[in-house]
């Protein structure tokens, strides 16, 4: 740690290695902003992880995010005639898919954040915060991928249908909302899959699978409407539920959603914050031990 | 006594390959406990996960897409719809992961000692059947269940019931054929591996397991016919419980190109372990 008076005039530098004064949260993030410019190593890094030692190179991004998009919405589309809220499917899939995939990538990259960096942790300090942080990067490779699929798929329907289906709106604003809680989300949970993944190998499994789960109890590919009103309570409970039905609220007009599950969900995504930011500086360093 | 040790060269081709995986059968089982070991050390939930793992999917996914979304199951309860999808798809699912992750896996014994590689990919498979034998389990309980509850015999209980077998062995030749050319391309790029989980749960989509073929709209039903394990998973189901529709053609065109797939997939093995192994 580079103490507070540590001075690096030109001549002589002088390194004074001292234990963290401040322990508190204030402390925490001020350090975060001290190394910011390392954030954005490790996220270029993150991101070249990707398509890093493959054949096709970013393509591979590309056809690993497309193919599941057009497969998914003719199979659950076409085959299972799931319902979609007046749209064509296809737009309607694509629509739940953005604010999901915001938070599904971001997650299980972020759970990566201290097992892919441990080589480099046993050499030298960073504010281990940082780590989850910038390996969520790679997450939103994805999403970005989605929307502009979405704005082509808008776009289509436009000029061969004739139907623009998402109309400027200060409704627009509520889809920005649901985006940025949902990856506050990730974030708070990566704060304590990371710690955990850097012990046993199954969580890495155990976070792919539950959200591979928590997906189908999301309204994600259908829409809450399916769900029987007696159970949507129960749907609700699941705090991804309203800012994905809050993000479609916004982006199609006529939609129902519920303000009072979105500031639910707001909740949960705070006190897992506040929680997870607790639980990671509390473990950080027994963690870095055991590595 | 004494021993007389001859060291020679192996003798190449595919036909020796088989004949040496006959010889050193026995090393199978040893090679497919490895196998599990490695694959649940430094977990936190150990062997739980070979529960979890088949049993956990199909449950939830009965609930989404049986009692939410009505999926349509050729008038069977869902749950065994699914269930006996399930069983087939992961013969073939499970297996082709864990024969691409054979050499690599097995790369500190290759390194140590010589035995036929070709044996490695098979006995990697083994916990694969693990699997199925779990899930087949529960699929007789399921069926047990069902059966007493609406009184009727959900099996066919003929001799039809063969060509439920006939599908269970394709599937599994399949996924050995597909393994002959994965795990050479596993061992030497990482990424191979990745690729296939996501590879699988796209494949996974496209075949009948979640949904009866009969439901898929007419003009698509026929390109959904080119993949084999459409037709495999049909055939299954059909053969089990009489429901769906029988494709003799395309069964007999599936059996064929699998022969030749394994053929090819031996004699690319045949000729390019000796190279994977000693690039490394």
């Amino acid at each position: 740690m580079l103490g507070k008076n540590a001075s690096l005039s030109p001549e002589r530098q002088t390194w004074v290695i001292d234990a963290l004064e401040d322990q508190g949260l204030g402390a925490r993030v001020r350090e975060v902003w001290q190394y910011r410019r390392i954030l954005r190593f490790f996220s270029a890094k993150s991101v070249q992880a990707l398509y890093r030692k493959t054949y096709l190179g970013p393509w591979w991004i590309l056809i690993r995010t497309l193919v599941p998009l057009g497969v998914g919405s003719f199979v659950f589309g076409s085959v299972m005639n799931v319902p979609s809220a007046g749209v064509p499917y296809f737009l309607f899939f694509l629509i739940g898919q953005v604010p999901w995939n915001c938070f599904d990538g971001p997650l299980i990259r972020g759970s990566r954040g201290i097992e892919v960096n441990r080589d480099l942790l046993t050499k030298l300090y960073v504010p281990r915060i940082i780590l989850p942080m910038g390996q969520m990067s790679a997450g939103l490779v994805e999403p970005v991928i989605i929307v502009l699929v979405m704005i082509a798929s808008l776009v289509y329907y436009r000029v061969y249908d004739n139907v623009w289906y998402v109309p400027l709106r200060v409704e627009l604003l509520a889809c920005v909302a649901s985006v940025l809680l949902v990856m506050v989300f990730a974030f708070s949970l990566s704060l304590w899959t990371s710690v955990w993944q850097a012990r046993a190998r199954d969580v890495r499994f155990a976070v792919r699978y539950v959200l591979a789960f928590w997906m189908m109890f999301t309204p994600v590919i259908y829409p809450l409407s399916t769900v029987p009103a007696n159970l949507r309570w129960l749907m609700n409970l699941n705090p991804m539920t309203a800012p994905i039905e809050t993000f479609r609220w916004g982006m199609l007009p006529g939609l129902e959603h519920s303000w009072g599950w979105f500031g639910y969900a707001v909740g949960v995504t705070l006190v897992t914050l506040a929680a997870g930011v607790w639980h990671f500086a509390r473990t950080e360093a027994i963690t870095m031990d055991k590595m | 006594m004494t021993q007389r040790w001859e060291v020679t060269p192996r003798y190449p081709g595919a036909g020796a390959t088989l004949v040496e995986v006959w010889q050193y059968r026995r090393l199978m089982g040893f090679i497919g406990d490895r196998a599990l070991r490695k694959q649940y050390r430094r977990t936190v939930l150990g062997w739980l996960w070979l529960f979890i793992n088949p049993l956990f999917p199909i449950a939830l996914r009965a609930v989404i897409f049986g009692a939410l979304l009505g999926v349509g199951s050729n008038g069977l309860p869902y749950f065994l719809f699914l269930l006996a999808g399930t069983v087939i798809w992961d013969v073939f699912a499970t297996s082709l992961n864990w024969g691409t992750r054979a050499l690599e896996m097995n790369r500190d014994l290759t390194s140590q000692i010589y035995h036929p590689r070709a044996l490695l990919t098979i006995g990697n498979m083994t916990p694969a059947f693990l699997n199925l034998g779990l899930k087949v389990g529960v699929f007789a309980l399921a069926l047990a269940y069902y059966s007493i509850r609406d009184g009727r015999g959900y099996l066919r209980g003929d001799w039809s019931m063969l060509w439920a077998l006939a599908a269970l062995v394709l599937a599994f030749l399949l996924s050995l054929a597909f393994s002959m050319f994965t795990s050479i391309w596993g061992e030497r790029l990482r990424d191979i591996r990745f690729g296939l989980g996501q590879l699988l749960s796209v494949w996974y989509l496209l075949t009948p397991v979640l949904y009866p073929l009969s439901q898929v709209p007419p003009e698509h039903r026929d390109w959904m016919l080119l993949n084999p394990l459409a037709i495999i998973v049909e055939t299954f189901k059909w053969g089990l419980f009489g429901v769906g529709e029988f494709y003799p053609n395309a069964l007999g065109g599936t059996a064929a190109g699998v022969v030749l797939l394994l053929t090819g997939g031996l004699i690319y093995f045949a000729r390019t372990e000796a190279r994977t192994i000693a690039e490394r």
